[in-house]
């Protein structure tokens, strides 16, 4: 076996070019939210989008699954997002207005391609900062998430999302931002 | 003299005005309150623990909360439901630290105590060598327990011993009948766990607000108009409001649209479990939300089109206190067990893009639950109180042919069940009866 043999990639791995796309991609998506623009965030989903956040529990190792795939604290399509886009241009929507600071770090991106031709799954893990009012707190939301990307028409767009999230009790007075 | 020096018990009695709406400010978030509300509500009133569509198994356990105390609800394997405090009796140290399981005993991680499903102590490890020579007294060392019953497969726990208090109906009272139709109207299941988060709110907050606030809901809630789900922002006007003796709720009408909102499928089950005036109420129900004193609350969320069916998403909501500005919020999606698969499906996903941690009514909730907190723990140490006004609807005339119990007034704008939720828990903290 030579030395270089081991930097070559197995067959099913995704291309670098692939990779970075979908990094840039995922990177430029979370800014967009951290800067509100929500009109141009919603347009990244697929019309056929799935956007699941289920519910962790506390369980002893042997009982079962921790998570809860039956009970969400999210269970969106796009026709629910894009109400909830349209809720947060309205000059009622008080959970949000003023707007938290919010500031999402992804990291640990993994790739695989599929489930379809065009589609290319990525996890990664998601620490959400956010802080509102003055009293100098703040809360992290922290999660895996993971992503189906499809190429539609020569674009990326977000066919699936599912975002598991690393407590079973929410530090979070609500989930009034998108993860 | 500044009220910070006077006793707290001597402060209620002279600001909490509940027959002619007057609630001073500082009750929201006072810790010696807080500290009354423990012992003498969360210590001996009747508080929701589980549904028994939770506990079919034998053997199934969830550990729920009264008060602040952790609890085990279980299904014994002698088919009866019990509630344990999730103490070991040797040190304290909790049974089980999971939410759920199925087990035939819990054994004491730090010890090894062990206790049957039923409460019976059954030993411990080297017991003839650490307790020589016959080992520990199984009697004495039983888990502490609570009184236990269940109505409309909602199952409540008091700490109260037999004849200490009102039996679980009694508590209940007028309440019950509007029970049978939320949760009793048929075969009911809580589909997947809770969901669970911590707001920074008195848990009473809520609880009021699910008992007798439906105002608040043409301004918090107004997107719902703005974005054209309801006809109109005053969805929550029209129906009826239900002083039910420290419970309350509002059910919203929908007379200008005849015909029943739920499932026709269901309709044979509905009619053989309510009585003729509850089903007729059923049928003309759009939105229906309450509070079991003094912290269950529960709601058919305003019907709203989806994919061309009307759909609602039930709740159930437990606000469990975690201190005087703290809370923790544990919610329920509650189906019809028998139902078609659209009206579980569609409302699963209502509930939780509505009422949820998530929620688009919820978040903006939290967010008032949050200020007013915030406000209240400022005014505890004003020397001048801070009335709050809860006068709305305090010379309305009741309705006098109103099939169902309680104090009932035409329309839902009103705060009586509010007046009356502080009435009862006024009288609980300083031990006066009604």
């Amino acid at each position: 076996m030579s030395a270089g043999s081991i930097w070559v990639l197995p067959a099913e791995a995704v291309s670098p070019a692939a990779r970075l796309a979908a990094e840039d991609f995922l990177i430029a998506e979370a800014a967009m939210l951290d800067e509100r623009r929500f009109d141009e965030w919603i347009e990244l989903f697929t019309d056929d989008v799935e956007y699941i956040v289920p519910v962790r529990t506390i369980r002893r190792v042997g009982n079962g699954s921790d998570i809860d795939w039956e009970s969400r604290h999210y269970d969106d399509n796009k026709a629910s997002l894009s109400l909830r886009v349209r809720r947060l241009s309205t000059d009622v929507a008080w959970s949000e207005d003023p707007p938290s600071f919010t500031r999402r770090v992804l990291g640990n991106f993994r790739y695989t391609p599929g489930p379809a031709a065009t589609e290319l799954t990525v996890k990664t893990n998601l620490l959400l900062f956010r802080s509102r009012g003055t009293t100098g707190d703040h809360d992290l939301i922290a999660g895996e998430r993971t992503d189906v990307l499809r190429l539609v028409e020569g674009e990326l767009k977000i066919a699936k999302r599912h975002v598991v999230l690393d407590q079973a009790m929410l530090g979070t007075k609500n989930l009034g931002v998108f993860l | 003299m500044t009220h910070v020096a006077i006793n707290v018990e001597e402060r209620l009695r002279a600001t909490v005005r509940p027959e002619t709406g007057e609630i001073p400010l500082f009750t929201y978030a006072d810790p010696e309150v807080y500290k009354l509300e423990l012992e003498r509500i969360f210590g001996r009133v009747w508080l929701f623990v589980a549904h028994e569509s939770e506990l079919e198994e034998e053997g199934a356990f969830v550990v729920r909360q009264m008060g602040e105390q952790s609890v085990i609800v279980a299904r014994g394997d002698d088919g009866e439901i019990r509630v344990f405090l999730n103490a070991c009796r040797h040190r304290g140290m909790k049974l089980t630290c999971e939410d759920r399981g199925v087990t035939s005993y819990w054994r004491c991680p730090y010890h090894g105590f062990t206790f049957a499903n039923h409460g019976n102590f059954m030993g411990t490890p080297f017991e003839r060598a650490a307790y020589p020579p016959d080992g520990l007294d199984r009697e004495r060392l039983r888990l502490i327990e609570a009184r236990c019953d269940s109505y409309a497969g909602l199952i409540f726990a008091t700490w109260t011993r037999e004849g200490e208090g009102p039996s679980l109906p009694d508590f209940l009272g007028d309440m019950r009948w509007y029970l049978d139709i939320f949760a009793g109207r048929a075969r009911m299941e809580l589909l997947g766990e809770a969901q669970r988060w911590v707001v920074p709110s008195s848990w009473r907050l809520p609880s009021e607000n699910f008992a007798s606030d439906a105002y608040h809901t043409a301004t918090a809630h107004a997107f719902l108009s703005r974005l054209g789900l309801v006809r109109s922002v005053d969805f929550g006007k029209d129906g009826y409001h239900v002083d039910a003796g420290g419970h309350g709720l509002g059910m919203g009408v929908h007379d200008d649209d005849p015909g029943s909102y739920f499932p026709d499928e269901l309709e044979a089950e509905y009619r053989s479990r309510l009585d003729d005036d509850q089903l007729a109420l059923l049928h003309r129900i759009k939105n229906f939300h309450g509070n079991v004193f003094p912290n269950l609350s529960f709601l058919i969320p305003n019907f709203i089109p989806v994919d061309g069916r009307l759909v609602t998403g039930m709740m159930l909501r437990v606000w469990q206190p975690m201190g005087p500005d703290r809370m923790q919020a544990w919610s329920w999606f509650l189906v019809e067990k028998d139902a078609p698969e659209w009206w579980k499906t569609l409302g699963r996903r209502m509930y939780v893009q509505t009422f949820s941690s998530g929620g688009m009514f919820d978040q903006d909730d939290t967010e008032v639950w949050e200020a007013q907190t915030a406000v209240a723990v400022a005014a505890r140490s004003r020397s001048d109180e801070v009335m709050l006004d809860y006068t709305m609807g305090l010379d309305a005339e009741p309705l006098t042919d109103f099939p169902g119990p309680g104090t009932v007034y035409a329309g839902k704008f009103s705060e009586a069940a509010g007046r009356s939720y502080y009435r009862r828990w006024l009288d609980l903290l300083l031990e006066e009866g009604r």
